[in-house]
Order: C-alpha cells, then structure tokens, then sequence
C-alpha cells in the first residue's frame, strides 16, 4: 500500500551549506587570530603539530530565557529518589567567571574545537599577504619543480590509465568500424568490440619549472636581562608569526637567527624560540653579526634580504651612534629593515623617565629611508594587527 | 548485507496497513525513501523536507549532528516523517528488518496524527513540498541577482531566523492591520461603555501584536519588495514548523503508542519479536533528568486507554495539542509514577525545586505547562512605533528573566530588518529595564 523507492542519491544536500558555514567559521577563526597565534604554547612548535583551537562557534541568537531560579526545568527521575533543594549538577562555567554575582542571566560562550596543523593556520592567516619587493636577483635563481598534467598518451604506467579516455577511444573504434561493415554489408550487431591495446589512454605529466627567486631573513631579537618575561612573551609572538608567514610563502627562503645581549649569536630556530639569555644590551652587536652573516653567506646581488629586528628598546646611549650606522648600512642592502618595538603597556609610563638617548625608537625615527619600518606593541592584541599593516598592504 | 529487500518491505506494510485500517487509523498515503546514514543526517539538517531553502545555519546543524552521531555520543533518530500527503518517511538501509516494521508502524501513527489532528488544520500537507520548492527556487533567484547584495539576503536570513517562532502561534492567526481596523470602527460604533473614547483608530498596530515577522513586513518602510518575501518565507516555514512543536509529546506517544500495539498484532516471528521489545523499550526508556517525549506520550495514552477508553483516545488525538493534553490529562497518578520534578539554577547549581508529593505536583505541572513546546520562546509583542519610526517592543514578563546577550544580540537583528530604533521592555535582575 505503501511506496518505497530509493533515496536519490544525485547530490549531497547540505553541501553548499556546509561550504558556506565552513566559510564563517574560517572567518572567526582570523577574527581571533590574535589569541591563537599568541597563545604561548605554540611558540617554537613543528610546523605539522596539530594545535587544537577553540572558535567561538557562529551564534544563532534569538529570544530565550535565562537560566536562573525562576526559569524551572522538568525532569523525571523514575525509580529514584529524590527531595526538594537537592542538589543535581553544577554549572559548566568554571568557578572565575561567578564573580559578576549577577542574577545568572549570562549564557556561556559556545566553541567548537578546531584542530588544524600550523601549516594550515599559516594559510588562513597569510594568503593575502605578501613580502615587499621582492626583487628579481641577477645571479642565482633557484627552480622549483612542480608536476602539471600534459595531455594523453597511448603508453603509461597503470596507475595513470584513464579510464574516462580509454572507452572513448574504444566508442570511437567501434562506430568507425560499424561504418566500414555497414559500407561492406557485413554488419553484424551481435559482434562484440573488445578493449584493444590501442585503447589505452594515459595521463601525461610534465614536470614544470616555476621560478622562484632567492631570500633570506634575518630575525635578531634582544635577549638581555631588561627583556622581561611579558617583552619576550610579545616579542617571540610577533617574530613567530612573521616566520610562519615567510616560511608558508616562500619555501626556497633561508632564515638565520640571531639572538644578542650585549654580544651575539647565531641560534637555530628552536634556541631562538625557547632560550632565555640576560646580561647587558648592545643592539649594534646583532645588527653587526647580521652583516657578517651577509658578507659570508647571502651576497646582496644574489639575494634579497629582509631584516626584523626585535627589542624593547633599550640600548646603552654610547652604543646608539654605532647602531644607527649599522642599521643604516643594512638598509642598504635589504629589501625591508624592520624594527619591532616591544613595549608593555605598564611600563610605557615609566619609560617617559628614561634617558631619550638610550630608545632605539626615538633615534630610529631620525632615518628616512623607505626601507625602514618601525611598529610598536605594546599588547598582544596589537600583533596581529601590526602585522598586517607591515605585510597587508602591499 | 541487509536482511531485508523491498519485497519484504511490502509484505510486512501491507500486514500493518490492514491492522492500521481496522483499528480506524487513517493516514496520507505514505512514501518511504531508503537512505544512508550521510543522507539520513542530510535530510534531518532540513527537517525532513525534500525541498527546502539553502542557509548556512542548516550546514551547521548538519556537522553538529554528524559530529555528535561518528564521535557515539548521538544515534540518529529510528524514523523521519513529513507532514505532507503524500508523507515522505525515510528508512536508513543500515537498519535490520525488525526494525523497519517498527519505524512502519510507527511512520502510520504519525501520518494519522498529521492528518487529524487539529494543530495541522493549516499546514496544507497537498501542497507543502511544492510550495516550499518555490520559496527555495525564489531564495536562490534572490542569491543570483546581481542587483541584490548576497550579503545582505544573507543577514535578512539570519535575522528572520532569530525571529522565525515569535508568530502568531502564541495567541491567534495575524489579521492584516486593515481588517483589522475595519473591526475596530465597528466595535467602536456598537461600543455603549465608552470603553473606546480615548481610543486612537489610527495607531498601530491596534492590538498587541507578537507576529514579529509578519508585522515588519507588513509595516516597515524600509524594506525592498524581496526583502519582505525572505521574510514571508521563513515566516510561513515556522508556522508549517511550529504545529509539530507544539505536539511533540502527543505525536510521539501516539506513534509509539500505535507501533507498540500493531507490532503486537502482527505476530511477529520470534526472531524478530525480541528485537523488537528491545528497541521499543529503548524508545520509550524514561530519560532521567529529562523528559523522553515517546516515554511520556506512550505512557499517557496508555493511561487514558485505561481510564477513560479508547475513544477518548482518538478525541485526545484530534482535538489536543501538548499544552491542552498536558493540563486535562497530566494527574497526580501519572507525576508520581514517572516522578516528575522541576529543577533551576540557584547561584552555579542545579537544584531540585519542587517533587511530585500531594502538594508540588501541581507546581510541578505548572511549570510543566510554561515550558512545553511553544512556550518556552519568551513572547514579545510590538506595542507602538513611535516617533522616528522607532518600534516598541514589549517582553510579556511572566517571572522569567530573557538571558541578556542573547536579548541585546536579537535585538541587533531585528535593527537589520527593521532598520531604525528598536526599545524593548523587559525585566532583568528584577527591574524594568529598556534596551
């Protein structure tokens, strides 16, 4: 009586829906990109650790009650016993957010846990992004290789065998032959057409050459005792960031790092990240270990050069005459020369009291050369957006 | 793989269509679509309905459900039914032969109640998939216009949704204002008390009204012409919605109710037999802490079977819905066996309020009756525009408080349709206060 059929099973309904949430969530996932790239415990992770980040999830809102004790529940508790005011479960909220002391009216916030690699946060955060200038250098050019289809061939190995192509090529023989027999008069309908070896069709691949061009980047961070943790905390976050950037982007590019107090060092990337040093500030001595590094190794003509540099700002003042010819000199040869400035909002106050000699910023600002960037941060909110307006708006 | 084909399918409905028929059922014929459990989810993201209008909101149920069903935290539902003739179940092929008889049975309890229950007088089950595959083909008419901002269909949409159950579901069907009016000029005509001298024919609207949606469309300047369609669609989705939610406990302990009884009928080989009694009592298991629809439905048919007969049955049936067949049926008996309590949130824990003994039953029923269904949406109506076009809106305060950010949060939605000024009245932390 009854009518049973299959389901169609032409589409899947909720794709594009889901395609469309999906792109909502990605977006909240850059609007609160500033938690997650700052968030201390992915600094100086692998790329392909899998970090697990919570996304505020896209609210529906609409008109409904609070929980508090007026709005009552139902329940049924068949075979149990129960008796008035006792207790049946807890609020979720942990015990720091019952401070407000409100009338409960507050509903807690709904995530989703996302988990995605750093490579692929490095995607969601980076893809508008680019490197300034980055110039065609004369000599060295390294290729990239990169596989791209070519077409069909009548030889290949089995795993490139198109199937789509292949019967093709057969319908292709068989009406051609339907013809000749038709002309002929030896058509015979029953007569079957096999698969012939001349069917065969193949995917071809090419290898293609992408031309890349060279670079290399700098990261010089001040390590020094006047650092603080919350400095370093700053200071780390943002050069993360800019090196999960360059790395995603640009994948011939050669990074060096070099961490200094009052003398520097060349570290690898995990010592860079990780390691805490103290002692005296000599800023001059990084930015002299930079253009060592460059007379040795990366040729100006043959490489574009990008130097970020990181501090809170504070040098000895007799250094400051050295810094800035030494900075001036690697301007002249970098494609950008970044200073970051880490500057945590309660001590911007006292800083006003220190000698206007020894801050970096203030003789940095004398420089005019295009080249030259400066930010500040002062909280970890403003990485983000310091970031993008040194890479965005290009 | 299965142990069923559509041959047996046919067999066993056959069997549960005569049983059905003696026993004075009577349903829409009734289309069953296999399905797998991807599809199965697939369709519930859209209630069912084959045809329905695309939202990102719908993407997002859909990866809940499915997240919720592959990390075992969810089954999926054993039946899935459209109120529409002919009504559309679907059967998910990974489910043994018992139990698609069961969902059978189960899908002719439902198509009954869809046809004679009085809640879905207006729900034009003929008509409805066509209708709404209208409104989708209109939605994505409106999605391909290049003179219409997608953005800004998109946020019509999202703040339509925020509103989509503030209709007229909580009182009566919405009249248009110049019906309306006609009706006033009357009554003030006939009108011996002086009862209407201070009032003003012209205000709007002329009586408290709680269609949100229906009354932006009808009276907001603002809005382009398709601007108010998205608006009318979501709107009369929600009204075909809304009958469902107001008799969830009915439906379902009707259905379980009749797929209990004909599974009975139908002598079942044992091998299916026992299966069979597992999963019905899976069904209708009391959840603990909570309400299990199918539980208390079935258990309050089966007590009304007993005490007043099966005819009354079938009143119940026609002429309820949860909030009338909860406040004559629901008594002391049926609070005490099922222990029925109301619990709240005093400062960060839940507590128990008040126990089904000789005096808390009936709070317990009170309280019973402000949440089910419908009711458990706070009823807002419009009560003036005012000067600048700035709309009034009033909560209905009935001791419960609207939890804040999600209030001030619509709030901004209904700004995006309304698109000038909005003042709500509403009580918060025992105060009257106007956001």
């Amino acid at each position: 009586m009854s009518i049973f059929k299959k389901h169609p099973t032409s589409a899947d309904r909720s794709v594009a829906d889901r395609r469309r949430h999906k792109e909502k969530i990605e977006r909240a996932i850059k609007d609160g990109l500033y938690d997650i790239v700052s968030n201390e415990t992915i600094i100086g992770e692998n790329r392909d650790k899998k970090i697990k980040i919570p996304v505020k999830g896209i609210k529906e809102y609409k008109f409904i009650y609070g929980e508090n004790s007026e709005n009552k529940q139902i329940g049924s508790a068949k075979n149990k016993d129960i008796s008035q005011g006792q207790t049946i479960g807890k609020t979720q909220k942990d015990g720091n957010t019952s401070g407000d002391g409100g009338a409960g009216n507050e509903e807690g916030v709904e995530y989703y846990e996302v988990e995605i690699s750093l490579e692929e946060l490095a995607s969601y955060l980076f893809d508008e992004f680019e490197l300034p200038d980055l110039d065609k250098k004369r000599i060295k050019k390294i290729f990239s290789e990169k596989s791209q289809r070519h077409g069909y061939r009548s030889k290949g190995i089995r795993p490139r065998l198109d199937k789509k192509e292949t019967i093709k090529k057969k319908i292709k023989r068989k009406l051609s032959l339907k013809r000749i027999r038709k002309a002929n008069d030896s058509y015979d309908e029953a007569e079957r057409v096999p698969f012939h070896e001349d069917d065969l069709r193949y995917r071809h691949i090419k290898p293609k050459q992408k031309e890349s061009s060279n670079a290399v980047v700098f990261f010089i961070m001040d390590v020094s005792y006047s650092m603080n943790q919350e400095k370093k905390f700053l200071a780390k976050s943002f050069d993360f960031l800019a090196f999960q950037f360059i790395k995603h982007k640009y994948q011939n590019v050669e990074l060096v790092f070099i961490s200094h107090d009052t003398v520097a060092q060349e570290v690898n990337e995990h010592e860079f990240f990780t390691r805490g040093n103290s002692g005296g500030t000599l800023v001059s001595s990084g930015l002299e270990k930079c253009q060592e590094i460059i007379n040795h190794r990366f040729h100006p003509d043959a490489w574009n050069i990008y130097v970020f540099q990181t501090s809170d700002g504070d040098n000895w003042s007799h250094d400051m005459s050295k810094t800035l010819v030494k900075a001036s000199e690697l301007m002249n040869v970098s494609q950008m020369f970044c200073y970051i400035e880490v500057i945590p909002q309660n001590v911007l106050s006292t800083m006003l009291y220190t000698d206007v000699n020894s801050r970096l910023s203030i003789n940095y600002q004398q420089i005019s050369n295009q080249k030259f960037k400066m930010v500040q941060i002062t909280r970890k909110e403003e990485i983000w957006p310091s970031f993008k307006e040194l890479f965005g708006a290009i | 793989m299965s142990d069923w084909d559509f041959e047996l399918l046919e067999k066993w409905d056959d069997k549960i269509c005569q049983l059905a028929k003696q026993h004075s059922l009577d349903w829409y014929p009734i289309l069953y679509e296999t399905c797998d459990y991807y599809e199965m989810i697939g369709n519930m993201t859209y209630s069912g309905m084959p045809t329905h209008y695309d939202h990102w909101s719908f993407g997002k149920s859909f990866e809940r459900t499915h997240q919720l069903y592959n990390s075992g935290t969810q089954g999926l539902p054993y039946e899935l039914i459209i109120n529409s003739n002919p009504s559309i179940a679907y059967l998910m092929l990974e489910n043994p032969a018992y139990l698609q008889i069961l969902i059978m049975a189960h899908c002719v309890g439902h198509s009954d109640f869809f046809k004679n229950n009085l809640t879905f007088k207006h729900t034009q089950p003929n008509i409805v998939v066509t209708k709404f595959k209208n409104y989708k083909k209109r939605i994505q008419k409106y999605q391909e216009d290049p003179s219409i901002d997608s953005a800004r269909l998109e946020s019509i949409l999202d703040s339509a949704h925020a509103l989509q159950f503030h209709n007229y579901a909580h009182y009566k069907k919405r009249e248009p204002s110049a019906d309306l009016k006609k009706q006033y000029i009357e009554k003030i005509k006939l009108d011996k008390d002086n009862k209407y001298d201070n009032f003003d024919i012209n205000q709007i609207p002329l009586e408290h009204d709680y269609d949100l949606l229906g009354f932006i469309a009808e009276h907001c300047t603002k809005l382009e012409d398709w601007e108010k369609d998205v608006i009318m669609i979501v709107r009369d989705h929600s009204q075909y919605f809304i009958p469902q939610i107001r008799t969830k406990i009915m439906n379902e302990g009707w259905a379980s109710y009749w797929h209990y009884r004909l599974c009975h009928e139908l002598d079942l080989p044992e091998k299916y037999h026992i299966p069979f009694l597992k999963s019905h009592n899976q069904v209708v298991a009391p959840h603990v802490g909570q309400i299990n629809p199918y539980y208390l439905g079935f258990y309050m048919f089966k007590h009304i079977e007993k005490l007043y007969g099966m005819e009354e049955c079938f009143i119940a049936r026609e002429t309820m819905h949860d909030e009338s067949f909860i406040r004559q049926y629901l008594d002391i008996d049926i609070c005490r066996e099922l222990n029925l309590f109301t619990y709240a949130k005093f400062d960060n824990e839940y507590k128990v309020a008040d126990v089904s003994d000789e005096d808390g039953w009936r709070h317990v029923k009170k309280h019973f009756i402000k949440n089910i269904g419908i009711n458990s949406i706070p009823k807002i109506y419009v009560n003036n525009i005012g000067a600048a076009n700035k709309l009034y809106l009033v909560h209905d305060y009935d001791g419960r408080e609207l939890e804040f950010t999600y209030a001030k949060n619509t709030i901004e939605h209904i700004k995006t349709l309304w698109q000038s000024n909005i003042e709500l009245k509403t009580v918060h932390n025992k105060k009257i206060i106007r956001l």
